[in-house]
């Protein structure tokens, strides 16, 4: 049947805003977005830093030290950034689509807290790397490839951080589990389907990094183990790591389900494709991290093209998103006055920042998929790997997609949660302006450099022995693109923050608009009930993992040993800018045993 | 459930789209024949690399007719052979393995681009025509010093082509 | 909402434009893989060959 007058929404919210429904999970809410822009703030301001210093416009910190910058910026952007500002768009997904409090509030904020405290943790020995005063570092960068050795409290941080999320899920699920005692017949509403079924993968692939930290890193930075593999430790952590990037992802297609439909105007064009999209990528989003080392060695070739395969059917959902979104979009403008077959996007509501902050965003992610496909595709990797291409790739996903859209629905989540008025709709118009265009600018000349071969991960990409020459155009006009962009970024981001403090500092005032999110066209009457079921593709995930997982970890193993066929620690202390195996090695044994009983 | 008519098309074509993709990646690998790095080595042990026939004396050696093979090492902040020199017009394959920490090989402008593990050999074979000069990089964070690692492969002429005397 | 001008239901609404947009993004998404893979990738240097020694 067709649902011609939409199906409601499930939500009783009767005019009333979140704070106003919920007030203790609103605070949570804030907190979690406060947490979530410190590290936005910080680590924009590390970008600019890297910026200018790659380009050797202005180097205010030594070329030993850019690492330890490098680490704080992926590390508060990928994890901290993303991941706070999720467990606020979860909770507030949770409560409100089932229309019902968290379970134990204390609960709730012991997680946040342990997420908070392992942030701070983390965060501890990477500042130590900025600063001779403390021998303490982890400039290991947010992929903390063994033999790179941080200090312990890196990986304690790091995996406290990873427990605090479980428990979150913990949290959502137990609403979910009351919720449904007391309706046993309902449909799973759509936000709340989108939190389980992302909470799926999440499980199944932080598993294997924790494992990583908790059996091998962390024992092995305390001096309890000699030696671990490399690869081994190395392909435990893109397990994790790609379906990670969907962590971030998911709670951005949740906001295009959404809100972007509500805020053209119009209505969710289908909530079964919606859930089928994000089946989707539950099954599929593990079983492919393998594409992350195509040109690593100690993996056969057909494991390689396994992971390319899972892969390039990942890209499905995305796809299928990008029709179903801007069908959306086109639906909301045509009940606005829209007409003709492109002249509806004029219909559309340009002026309002929530809006144009999501469309730009969806705008760059269909930009990135393009470089993203290239990324899949195996053995095009060797012109691309681990070039300035990948780091364009990514500030296009993580860096706009989530990062803009995340921006663009704060506009409309702060009044929600503190039950202010937005301070200024203009300069959030602005803003969300501003980073398109400086992230058009700096992601462009970085796919260029990429494939120029223009390193990642290097603060002085100027060699001595050779130029790099790019084939169109020269370095400098790259670089002058990727100066002027990232500043505009970062420009942007203080406006970001701005708006954020002066909503902040204002009053409560009661006119707000509702908590509300959109109804559907096609609604979850249409969808198959199979695809409620959740244990079934729980299931399903995991076959899919071993299958893609249990042969090459064992040949890995097999191979070169659980601990490695060999090779030393290597602490990444600033300063030792010449260490030998052996002097690491004494190193370690000086310091260490002190470092240990500092935070034991 | 009911798929409006227009969203079955755009399914259909992102089917194809991604056939399409997959379809290029195996002519890449079977057409034209380029191949991954794989694990058709035996791991080794970093901290012995000293003893090692191989990369024990890092160096370029010729195998065949017009058939080099380069033993390369790279480690903190350097790479060894520098500069690498082979002769025009030849196949040269690259074994590479790391002394300590994670680098990456990786030849400027080129597509021989490859993880350095330590613990593990990377393999690769291409061929060279033209003389000229190649910059080398470690793409992947090795350490503080990381961006001075760089190196040079030279393809020489042939007849200016000598291997160094390596008794 | 206030700008709604009429309501239009899932049975009276074809995405005319979104199929058109992403027939657009179909096209450009074939045209700059064909170039990248087989132009820029597979026409460049040193493209690593299998070992059939
Ligand atoms: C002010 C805006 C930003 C600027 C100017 C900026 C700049 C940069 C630059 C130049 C690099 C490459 C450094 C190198 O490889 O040597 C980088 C890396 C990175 N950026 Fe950003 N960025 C910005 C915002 C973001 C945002 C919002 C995110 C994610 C939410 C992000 C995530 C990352 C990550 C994950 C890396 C990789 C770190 C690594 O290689 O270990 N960046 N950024
Ligand atoms: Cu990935
Ligand atoms: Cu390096």
């Amino acid at each position: 049947m067709s649902a011609e007058t939409g199906s409601a929404t499930g939500v009783a919210s009767e005019g009333r805003t979140y704070i106003d429904q919920f007030p203790g999970e609103a605070r949570l809410v804030r907190t979690a977005f406060w947490s979530s822009f410190v590290a936005l703030g910080i680590g924009g301001l590390m970008g600019l830093v890297q910026v200018l210093h790659r380009a050797d416009v202005l180097r205010v910190i030594d070329s030993t030290d850019y690492y330890a910058v490098l680490t704080l910026h992926g590390v508060l952007l990928a994890l901290t950034f993303t991941i706070f500002f999720l467990v606020g768009i979860f909770t507030w997904a949770i409560t409100t689509s089932l229309d019902r409090g968290l379970e134990d509030l204390r609960f709730t904020w012991a997680w946040y807290g342990l997420m908070a405290g392992g942030t701070a943790l983390a965060a501890i020995p990477i500042l130590g790397g900025l600063t001779d005063a403390v021998e303490m570092s982890a400039s290991v960068l947010f992929t903390f490839y063994a033999p790179l050795q941080a200090h312990p409290l890196f990986y304690l941080g790091l995996a406290l951080f990873v427990v605090g999320t479980w428990l979150a899920g913990l949290d959502w699920i137990r609403s979910y589990l009351a919720w449904r005692r007391e309706n046993p017949d309902e449909r799973i509403p759509l936000p709340t389907f989108m939190v389980l079924t992302t909470l799926g993968f999440w499980y199944l692939s932080s598993l294997g990094v924790a494992l990583a930290v908790v059996v091998f890193l962390l024992p092995w930075s305390l001096g309890i183990w000699e030696q671990v593999n490399p690869l081994l430790t190395r392909t435990m952590f893109w397990y994790f790591g790609h379906p990670v990037v969907y962590f971030w992802l998911m709670p951005v297609y949740m906001m295009w389900y959404l809100m972007l439909p509500k805020v053209s105007g119009g209505k969710l064009f289908s909530d079964p494709l919606a859930r089928v999209v994000f089946v989707l990528f539950l099954v599929l989003s593990t079983p492919t991290g393998i594409h992350h080392q195509y040109l690593d060695p100690g993996i056969a070739e057909g494991f390689k093209f396994i992971a390319m395969t899972n892969t390039m059917f990942l890209l499905l959902p995305s796809l299928l998103t990008a029709f179903t979104v801007v069908a959306s979009m086109e639906h909301g403008a045509r009940q606005r006055g829209g007409t003709g077959t492109f002249g509806w996007l004029r219909a559309l509501p340009w002026r309002d920042p929530v809006f144009t902050g999501m469309a730009l965003a969806g705008v760059m992610f269909a930009a990135a998929g393009f470089s993203g496909m290239v990324n899949a595709g195996m053995n095009i990797n060797y012109l691309v790997h681990n070039t300035f291409w990948i780091v364009g790739h990514f500030h296009l996903t993580v860096g706009t997609a989530v990062a803009l859209t995340f921006m663009a629905v704060t506009y409309w989540f702060l009044p929600q949660v503190s039950g202010k008025r937005l301070w200024n709709r203009s300069v959030a118009l602005a803003q969300v302006v501003l980073w398109f265009v400086g992230m058009v600018l700096m992601s462009n000349a970085m796919h260029r450099g990429g494939l120029d071969s223009v390193p990642r991960r290097t603060a002085e990409p100027q060699y001595r022995g050779f130029e790099i020459e790019p084939t169109l155009g020269t370095m400098a006009e790259l670089d002058a693109q990727i100066v002027l962009g990232g500043t505009i970024l970062f420009v942007s981001l203080v406006l970001f923050l701005v708006v954020v403090v002066m909503t902040g500092l204002g009053d409560r005032v009661d006119d707000l608009p509702a908590n509300e999110y959109a109804e559907t066209l096609s609604g979850p009457e249409d969808a198959p009930l199979v695809l409620d079921n959740l244990k079934l593709w729980v299931g399903i995930a995991v076959v899919l993992v071993v299958l893609a997982y249990a042969l090459p970890l064992a040949a890995i193993v097999d191979r070169g040993g659980l601990f490695g066929p060999g090779g030393s620690p290597f602490p990444v202390f600033v300063g030792c800018l010449e260490p030998t195996v052996s002097a690491s090695v004494a190193f370690l044994g000086d310091h260490l045993p002190a470092a240990v009983s500092g935070w034991w | 459930m009911n798929v409006h008519t227009y969203e079955k098309v755009w399914l259909g074509a992102a089917m194809v789209l991604i056939v399409f993709f997959i379809a290029s990646v195996t002519y890449g690998a079977i057409g034209a024949g380029v191949a991954m790095v794989d694990d058709s080595e035996e791991t080794i042990d970093p901290d012995t690399l000293g003893e090692d026939d191989r990369f024990g004396d890092p160096r370029v050696e010729q195998v065949g007719d017009d058939e080099y093979e380069v033993y390369a090492v790279a480690r903190t902040f350097v790479f060894q052979p520098d500069p690498i020199e082979v002769p025009e017009d030849s196949t040269v394959t690259f074994y590479i393995t790391s002394g300590d920490v994670i680098h990456s090989f990786s030849v400027v402008g080129t597509n021989a681009n490859v993880m350095v593990i330590p613990g593990e050999v990377a393999t690769m074979t291409v061929e060279v025509d033209e003389p000229g000069e190649y910059g080398i990089v470690c793409n992947e964070y090795c350490g503080p010093g990381h961006h001075d690692m760089e190196g040079l492969l030279v393809v020489q002429p042939e007849d200016e082509f000598e291997l160094e005397d390596d008794e | 909402m206030s700008s709604i001008e009429r309501e239009i239901g899932h049975d009276e609404y074809d995405p005319v434009g979104t199929l058109a947009l992403i027939g657009l993004y179909f096209l450009l998404l074939v045209v700059l893989w064909t170039f990248t893979y087989f132009v820029e990738f597979l026409g460049g240097d040193l493209t690593v060959v299998g070992t059939l020694l």
